[in-house]
Formats: structure tokens, C-alpha cells, sequence
């Protein structure tokens, strides 16, 4: 087992999960929602660098920015054609839950349209695609390495500087924290909320949008990785925005550092039971803390 | 083919995959519908039911037959059937046992998948819940392609063909023996509502609190709600493997557990008759666009599939917006069906 590459793996994986479930614990908090578009969110974004990559010609990282916008318009759109409807008809989490799924399983369709037209029109390949061939070399890692960290960072920093330096911050978290009250003194939270899901989209659109630099994209990429995006969210803690990054670092660790670690200690065959890993973590997160890790923080702090 | 053939064959296979579907919908109803536990995970005792039937009906079989051989059930699958199928083939009243012992195995391994969902179930908020139990789903998969032994890995195996005895009317006999099942378990089913148990699962939903102040045991209701719901969906995904003669560990979190929630919701949850309707709707639209897929290749750049997840997700968010409770509620009264608050 070489141990550099081991490494380098598991910080881009976690740094792009981080990304994804930093966006599902917003969303949680703010429309107490767990986001099954999350899914097609990711999946949109790795399409989006795809197209603009192979047929338009460009640098596959200039699909970042752009993904942010159209990721982010995709999940305003999620919110406003289907989310704010049902929740002025106050509809239950578990129907908001399934509005995500419905509005999921569109976007499912609609990749998948997108995929088999690029490949009968435009006779490119759509699935199973990689483009790491493309990506640059800095200090003999590839590019994607910085660009993964650089952006969680940058993405960190910025949501920690909204949320608390901004007035629009500091009215998103008060109708998170009081959605009647906020109302009371004259926050719209019907336009806080459409704000969090712009972020939300967002921020699953530039993590997803790195995708194809670093793995096999397929328009089913994003229901694979749901199952892990929700872990890494759970096992930040769902009340704690920031607790999804450190969810995303750690599972990231068990699953890439871990399969490694294990498939050389107990043999390769072990790493066909990797897709298990994050269930483990989950599990054994909620046994010690049955709020996350934040939660079990948080705890302790008072 | 002639076209009455087709049509036949067509409403053979819709039938029997309405019949699949409402059996796992009536689990599902009355795990969400009824008790309001939002299980997203019944993937789980979908793919166990099926996974254990296709790994033990063909061992099992061997050795209820006498058959002795060298040949391993699973690697050597085509040789070992070769030696069971005309065994079948020839007698029926065995092969029918055959069927109900592996039914059988398909509502243990359900009911087991379901114990170890009840954990989690029991415990965690609505929230967690639900995406713990979406997680936990795949895990079969997982199981099913790397641990070989079980299910042969991704080539899958096939099962004993309990139905071989009926010849070219091989599919004919499974769809009406699917049927008979989801007909016995939608009056199960409207049975279990009215009884103690389904009154108290109900009260269980509206208000826990009271029903706790009414001494009853929510953590054991709860868990016996789970525990019949994913039997139900064990019996269903062991009769799919039965219908269709082989499985191979590609259960999707989408057919199985996406689908069937959509179907109770189109109908209206917590109505068994709403899962009735809610599933022949989605199924005879779902095998209709499949059925005029080919009439229209060639003229779409894409395949006419992916139009089906957009109708389906469409009229799933009509259905939320305008009538959340769903198609039936309109000419069923019944004072339980108040849908939970949250």
C-alpha cells in the first residue's frame, strides 16, 4: 500500500463530500428538509463540466462557476415550484421529502435525456466518462487535489462570513432558529429560505462540477453518492452547519484511508464491501452520538 | 406474434408486477401510511426476500429431493437445475410446496431485514430516521455482489422453476399465483385496520403522546408495524424471483422503495384501497410508455424511457400540491384517515 495517494484520495473525496453535505445540513436547518435532490443536484453539476468541457472545449474547472449559477437556479426552482406551494399548504416534512424526491426523479430523467443527446447527436461518450486526463500537475499531485481543498475552504470561509457578518446572514439564521418570530419582526423567510436553497445548489453545484475531474461520472452518479452525502451530514450532526465538513473528513477517511488500510491488511476482496463503510461510521455515530458529532460538541460545551 | 398474443403477454406481465408492487405497498402503508414510520429503506427487506430466496430455494431444494452431487448450487447453478427442474417439471403439488416453502423464506428474511430496521426505527427522530433507513437500503447490494456464495456475485443465479410444470403457460400461472397472494394479503390487510392492533397503530400516528398516556407501549407497536410491513415486502420480492426465475444483486433503491412511495401517495396514504389504486395507475402508465417505447426509437434522440421519469416525477408533484391526500380520499370516508401533522 503506497500511502501518499491513499492520502491525496481521501482529501479530494472529502473535501467534494464535505462540500455536498454542507449543503444538505443547511437546507435541513433551514426548511428542516433531508434533500433526496441533493442527488440530481451533483448530477447536473458533473454534466454541466462535462458538456462545456467536451463540446464547447473549455477547461473542465471553468465548470465550477458556472455550475454554482445553473446548480443554484436549479434548486430555486425546486423550492419555488414545488416546496413553497406545498409548504403554504403545510404540508408535512415527509410530503416535503417526497416533493424533493419527485422533483429528483425529473432531474434524473432530464440528465439522462441530456446524456444519450450528447452521445446520438454530438457522437461523444456519456457515461462512464472521466476527465482527469485534462486536469494540470502542480508538485507531481494533480490539480484536482488543490482546486478540492481550495474551494471547501474559500466555500467555508464564505458561509462563515455571511452568516455572521452580513445582515442577510443574520436574518437567515434567525428564521432558522425562529421561523414565526423572524416573521414577526419582518424577515421575510419565505425569501430566506429560497436564499439557503440557491447556497444549497450551489455549493453542490461546484463540488459536483469537480466530480468528473476525479471520478467516473454517470447520470446515476449522484443517487450512488446520496447514501454517503446523507452519512457525512448525520454524522456531522444535522444541527450543526459546520459539522458536515467534519462528517464529510471523516468518512472520507474511513471509506478511502480505511478500504485501503484493510484491503492490505485482510486482502483485496474486502474492498468489494466498501459502499459499506459509511454505514458502519453512521452507525456507530449514532450509537455514541445520537445527534452527530457536532451535537455531542456542543454538549459538552455547556 | 399475433396482436391478441401481445396483448395477452402484456397483460400478464402488468398484472403480475401490479401485483408485486401492491404487496409492497400495502407494507409500506401501513408502516407510513398507518403508523407513520417514514421507512425510505424498504429496499432492504425487498432485496432480502429476493437475495434469500435466490440463495437458499436451489440448496434447499437439493437436499429436500435427495439429490446428491458434487456440483455447488450457486456456481454450478445451470448444471444443479438441470438435475431439479424436471423433478418440478413433472410433479406439481411439489413444485407448489416448493413455492410456499420458498414464500416462506422470502417473509423470514423480510421479516429479519425489518427486526434489524426497527433498531434504528425506534429510536431516532422522524428525520434521522428517514435518511438512515434510505442509507441503510443498499446495503444487500453490497452483499450480494461481493460475497459470491450468496447469490453468485453480479452474473446473479437462477431459482428452482416452480412454475415449470405449467409449461407455455409457464408466466400465465405465476401472474394469477401472484395475484392470489396480493389478494390475500389486501384483505389481511383490511382486516388488520379495524382490529385492536390497527386502531392502536393508528392512534400511534395522530398523537403518540395520548397513546402513550393510554398505556400503550410505543417502542413494541412501533416495532410490530415494521416487522409486518417488511414481511410483506419479503413475500414480494421472493415471488418476483419465483416469476421471473433468477436474481442478480441489482435491486435499485429507485424501483423498490421511490417508486412504491409514490404509488401510495398518487392513491392516498394510510388507505389500503389507496394503494390499490395508486399502484395499477403507475404501473399500467409505467409498462404502457415501455409498451410504445419502439414505436417511437428512432424519432427521439434519446431513449423514451427517461419520459416516463418525468411524467411520473410531474404528476407526483401535481399530486402534492393539489390533492396530498391523494386520489381515493374523495369518495372513502373514513375517520381515521386524517393525514399525520407535522
Amino acid at each position: 500500500m503506497e500511502l501518499l495517494p491513499t492520502i491525496v484520495g481521501w482529501l479530494i473525496y472529502s473535501a467534494l463530500l464535505s462540500l455536498m453535505a454542507l449543503g444538505v445540513t443547511l437546507l435541513y436547518k433551514t426548511t428542516k428538509v433531508a434533500n433526496f435532490a441533493h442527488a440530481s443536484f451533483v448530477t447536473v453539476a458533473a454534466y454541466v463540466t462535462y458538456t462545456s468541457t467536451v463540446i464547447l472545449s473549455r477547461n473542465p474547472y471553468l465548470g465550477a462557476p458556472i455550475a454554482f449559477i445553473v446548480v443554484g437556479l436549479v434548486g430555486l426552482l425546486l423550492f419555488y415550484a414545488v416546496l413553497e406551494p406545498m409548504r403554504r399548504r403545510n404540508s408535512s416534512t415527509v410530503m416535503l421529502m417526497i416533493g424533493t424526491l419527485a422533483f429528483d426523479i425529473i432531474m434524473l430523467g432530464i440528465t439522462n435525456i441530456h446524456a444519450d443527446y450528447l452521445n446520438t447527436v454530438f457522437k461523444v461518450p456519456s457515461r462512464n466518462v472521466l476527465l482527469s486526463g485534462l486536469d494540470f500537475k502542480f508538485m507531481g499531485e494533480p490539480g484536482i487535489l488543490f482546486v478540492a481543498l481550495g474551494t471547501l475552504a474559500l466555500c467555508t470561509v464564505a458561509m462563515y462570513l455571511l452568516l455572521n457578518f452580513t445582515t442577510l446572514g443574520i436574518a437567515l439564521r434567525a428564521s432558522m432558529e425562529n421561523p414565526s418570530l423572524s416573521e414577526a419582526i419582518g424577515i421575510n423567510v419565505s425569501m430566506m429560505l429560497a436564499v439557503s436553497w440557491f447556497i444549497a445548489g450551489g455549493l453542490a453545484g461546484v463540488a459536483g462540477a469537480l466530480l468528473p475531474l476525479w471520478i467516473e461520472i454517470s447520470p446515476d452518479i449522484g443517487t450512488v453518492l446520496l447514501a454517503s452525502i446523507f452519512c457525512a451530514s448525520i454524522v456531522g450532526g444535522l444541527d450543526q452547519i459546520y459539522g458536515a465538513i467534519l462528517g464529510g473528513l471523516l468518512l472520507g477517511f474511513f471509506d478511502v484511508v480505511g478500504t485501503s488500510v484493510l484491503a492490505s491488511v485482510v486482502g483485496p476482496w474486502i474492498s468489494f464491501y466498501e459502499p459499506v463503510i459509511p454505514l458502519i461510521v453512521l452507525s456507530v455515530t449514532l450509537i455514541v452520538a445520537p445527534r452527530g458529532l457536532a451535537g455531542l460538541r456542543l454538549r459538552r460545551g455547556k | 406474434m399475433s396482436g391478441l398474443d401481445q396483448l395477452i403477454l402484456f397483460t400478464t406481465d402488468l398484472l403480475a408486477l401490479f401485483a408485486v408492487y401492491l404487496i409492497i405497498n400495502i407494507g409500506l402503508n401501513l408502516q407510513q401510511g398507518i403508523t407513520g414510520i417514514p421507512n425510505f429503506g424498504i429496499l432492504f427487506a425487498v432485496a432480502g426476500g429476493a437475495y434469500f430466496t435466490g440463495g437458499l430455494s436451489t440448496r434447499l431444494a437439493l437436499s429436500l429431493l435427495g439429490i446428491h452431487t458434487d456440483l455447488s448450487p450457486i456456481f454450478d447453478n445451470v448444471s444443479v437445475l438441470a438435475l431439479i427442474n424436471p423433478i418440478l417439471k413433472s410433479q406439481p403439488i411439489i413444485a407448489v410446496g416448493f413455492m410456499i416453502l420458498f414464500l416462506a423464506i422470502g417473509g423470514v428474511a423480510g421479516a429479519a431485514m425489518g427486526l434489524i430496521s426497527s433498531a434504528p426505527a425506534v429510536r431516532l427522530r422522524e428525520d434521522y430516521l428517514a435518511i438512515t433507513l434510505l442509507a441503510f437500503g443498499e446495503i444487500l447490494n453490497v452483499i450480494g455482489i461481493g460475497y459470491q456464495p450468496l447469490i453468485g456475485g453480479p452474473p446473479g443465479v437462477s431459482v428452482p422453476d416452480v412454475l415449470g410444470w405449467a409449461g407455455e403457460f409457464r408466466f400465465y400461472a405465476g401472474m394469477f399465483a401472484l395475484l392470489f397472494v396480493a389478494i390475500a394479503v389486501f384483505a389481511y390487510a383490511g382486516y388488520l385496520i379495524k382490529t385492536p392492533l390497527g386502531r392502536t397503530l393508528r392512534a400511534i400516528r395522530d398523537n403518540e403522546i395520548v397513546a402513550r398516556s393510554l398505556g400503550k407501549d410505543i417502542t413494541r407497536y412501533r416495532t410490530v408495524a415494521i416487522l409486518i410491513g417488511s414481511t410483506l415486502c419479503g413475500f414480494a420480492g421472493s415471488l418476483w424471483v419465483m416469476y421471473s426465475g433468477a436474481v442478480t444483486p441489482t435491486y435499485a433503491r429507485f424501483d423498490w422503495t421511490f417508486l412504491p412511495w409514490l404509488m401510495i401517495l398518487l392513491g392516498g396514504m394510510g388507505s389500503n384501497r389507496g394503494a390499490l389504486v395508486g399502484t395499477f395507475i403507475f404501473v399500467a402508465l409505467d409498462k404502457l410508455i415501455i409498451y410504445y417505447k419502439y414505436t417511437f426509437a428512432g424519432i427521439l434522440p434519446f431513449d423514451i424511457v427517461w419520459l416516463n421519469y418525468l411524467l411520473l416525477g410531474l404528476i407526483t408533484i401535481l399530486i402534492l400540491i393539489y390533492r396530498p391526500e391523494g386520489l381515493v380520499r374523495t369518495w372513502q370516508k373514513e375517520p381515521s384517515s386524517v393525514q399525520p401533522k407535522k
